[in-house]
């Protein structure tokens, strides 16, 4: 399975996309595809400002793994929901492909997030009245595309290990399968990063690993960017960079691979 | 792909919507129920008020281009109540009305019926007419034309007394006269718009009944007829008044026409009314489907946080919901339809005697209440979807 097999259906450009968009060449180096500079993120609760992100750089590109590591209340959600677009930040830029995110309408938000970036939550949120096939399918239901969506998903599936459980519905799947049907539903869109929030869990050792190579086999064959906010140690051990949020700041960059000096 | 998924893919909001809903098997049957209720109570208000008013307007059917002529009384100087109809003055009408047929009617109350095993009946109104059979139709026997020694009954006399086409009965007047007839027929029932309560009468011949001793050529009241086709009953009518009315009041004219569209309003009016009643039900159902709406919208907060994160826009999900609670809607109606429909068709062969009589109007308030019932379920889901929708992603996947 290459991205190709979708690409020729040209309802939802992905690659022809990502070559037309980086024309604003300053911001755009290299194919960076999530850019953040000085990131900011304040929540109001009661007369309480929460800063839960103090100005934070990071840059991801293709086929990054990036492990976000911290304690519990030290930003790591918030930052996830930024790289989603699922959030804008009080301050600061996040870019996408070099658009200032902050220029989107909702509307537009949606629209990018779809095309360009997949979620993976420990809890899994599969549909439970949907199979696992049209779990898979579930993104792309509404484009009218059935046929092509179904070939697409059922190949994930394949991809996936799940060749045979297409029919089954989610409280037939294990945790693991679960989960897989979940990454599948992730890539149905070709995105260029999966954001994935405890991706391992609720799963255990033997399982997250699985998901691990997955994850490392998307990389190596699809350039996905992989974001990961995680808990596991061995998950974060897997990762090229590592990054320690503390308090709303990084502490320090793990393991800085040698990929050419981007921030976080 | 089989043909039905190729249908079903096309519409994919539907498709989830009906899986939505077969999650929560319990929740979702009752909200369609509440539904039910309304469309049927709606529909069958509707139907069945309009088979009534059917039943009751059948009454007026023999009475087409007549006006009936009632006494009124006067009190004079010396107390004495005075006025009447007498022969003299039913001589007047024919020649004021020239082209009418007038029946004077002959309406006894000092009268004793009894049956032959030996009941007797005070509520029962002794009346004479001539030419009964151009006002009534009989449901046995048959009304004869002229007639000496039978009677004519009305429905709910013969009910009430056990009688039947071929029984005797004995009427007593004033202490006096006392004769046994034999029933030539029972009338149709006419209901309480009847002009001459024909249901609870019994029609003596009118000869028989002019020619008693202590007649004082006194009518109850006059049925004055013109036959559409060479005359018009509203100049007979003011004919009348002019006659009888210049001086001093002494008669009341009503032209059945009008009785039967002020009845008619009424009734509209009344029916209108139940069914207003009625339509609370579906304003129940209504509160009944936004909570079924919220309560799966809030369970379903990360599941549509979740389609939010993947793409789905606002409208999506909007959608979505709409067509679940449609769907609630749909089925409710598709139910109480024809729920309403049998309780009718029960009504309509009780008040009219056939089943299918359903009327133009009675199907109406049928559809009426369908169509309320899908508008109300989508209404109702107006809300629960738009506060669904604009959860932010981030909020409903923490």
């Amino acid at each position: 399975m290459t991205r190709d097999t979708s690409d020729s259906e040209g309802a939802e450009p992905t690659e022809t996309d990502r070559e037309d968009q980086p024309s604003d060449a300053a911001s755009a180096t290299t194919g960076v595809i999530l850019r953040g500079e000085d990131v900011t993120k304040e929540y109001q609760t009661g007369t309480q400002t929460v800063r839960a992100l103090k100005g934070i750089d990071f840059g991801i590109a293709p086929s990054d793994f990036v492990a976000i590591v911290g304690p519990s209340g030290s930003g790591k959600s918030t930052l996830l929901n930024l790289l989603g677009l699922l959030d804008v930040p009080t301050d600061g830029a996040v870019s996408l492909r070099g658009q200032d995110v902050s220029t989107f309408s909702d509307a537009d938000r949606t629209r990018n997030r779809k095309r360009a970036i997949g979620f993976v939550f420990q809890s899994f949120y599969l549909i439970p009245t949907l199979t696992a096939l049209e779990n898979v399918e579930m993104p792309r239901m509404l484009d009218k595309t059935p046929v092509k969506t179904r070939e697409r998903a059922k190949t994930l599936l394949q991809r996936v290990g799940l060749g045979d459980r297409l029919d089954h519905y989610p409280d037939e799947l294990s945790g693991g399968q679960k989960q897989r049907v979940a990454i599948a539903r992730s890539l149905i869109n070709d995105p260029a990063l999966l954001l994935a929030d405890e991706p391992t869990g609720n799963l255990d050792r033997d399982t997250g690993d699985e998901i691990l190579a997955l994850f490392d086999e998307l990389r190596a064959e699809e350039d996905v960017a992989i974001v990961t906010v995680t808990h596991d140690a061995y998950v974060a051990e897997e990762a090229d960079r590592v990054v320690n949020l503390v308090d709303g700041v990084i502490e320090d960059t793990g393991e800085t691979a040698a990929d050419g000096g981007h921030g976080a | 792909m089989s043909w039905l998924r190729r249908v079903t893919a096309r519409f994919p909001t539907v498709v989830l919507a009906r899986r939505n809903l077969s999650r929560a098997t319990a929740r979702t049957t009752l909200a369609v129920v509440a539904i039910v209720i309304g469309v049927v109570a709606i529909g069958t208000i509707g139907a069945g008020g309009e088979a009534f008013k059917q039943d009751q307007m059948e009454a007026y059917e023999g009475f087409g281009g007549t006006a009936t002529v009632s006494p009124v009384y006067h009190m004079n100087d010396d107390g004495d109540i005075v006025g009447g109809i007498s022969d003299q003055d039913v001589s007047r009408m024919r020649q004021v009305t020239s082209g009418a047929t007038v029946h004077p009617v002959i309406q006894r109350w000092d009268t004793v019926v009894r049956t032959s095993s030996g009941e007797t009946s005070p509520s029962a109104q002794v009346k004479g007419l001539a030419s009964l059979g151009t006002f009534y139709e009989a449901q046995s026997g048959s009304i004869p034309d002229s007639w000496r020694q039978q009677v004519v009954v009305g429905s709910r006399f013969a009910d009430n007394n056990d009688v039947e086409t071929g029984d005797q009965l004995t009427v007593t007047i004033n202490g006096s006269f006392e004769r046994t007839f034999r029933v030539a027929a029972v009338l149709e029932p006419q209901g309480f718009a009847d002009q001459l309560q024909a249901d609870r009468s019994v029609f003596l011949p009118f000869d028989r009944l002019s020619q008693l001793e202590d007649s004082d050529s006194e009518y109850g009241s006059v049925i004055v007829r013109v036959d559409p086709q060479t005359g018009s009953i509203s100049e007979a009518a003011e004919s009348l008044e002019t006659e009888f009315n210049t001086r001093r009041r002494t008669i009341s004219v009503s032209e059945v026409q009008e009785q039967r569209e002020r009845f008619s309003q009424t009734f509209e009016l009344i029916n209108q009314f139940l069914i207003g009643v009625g339509s609370i039900s579906l304003l129940v159902a209504a509160v009944t489907i936004a909570n079924t709406m919220l309560m799966t919208a809030i369970e379903r907060e990360r599941e549509i946080g979740v389609m939010r994160a993947v793409g789905y826009p606002k409208r999506a999900v909007v959608s979505l919901l709409l067509a679940e609670a449609t769907i609630l809607g749909l089925v409710g109606a598709a139910t109480g339809v024809p729920l309403a429909l049998g309780i009718g068709m029960v009504l309509n062969q009780f008040l009219v005697g056939d089943p299918l009589a359903f009327t133009a109007a009675g199907l109406r308030y049928v559809g009426l209440g369908a169509l309320f019932g899908v508008l109300t379920s989508l209404f109702a889901g107006v809300y629960p979807a738009w506060k669904s929708a604009n959860k932010r992603p981030v909020e409903a996947l923490e």
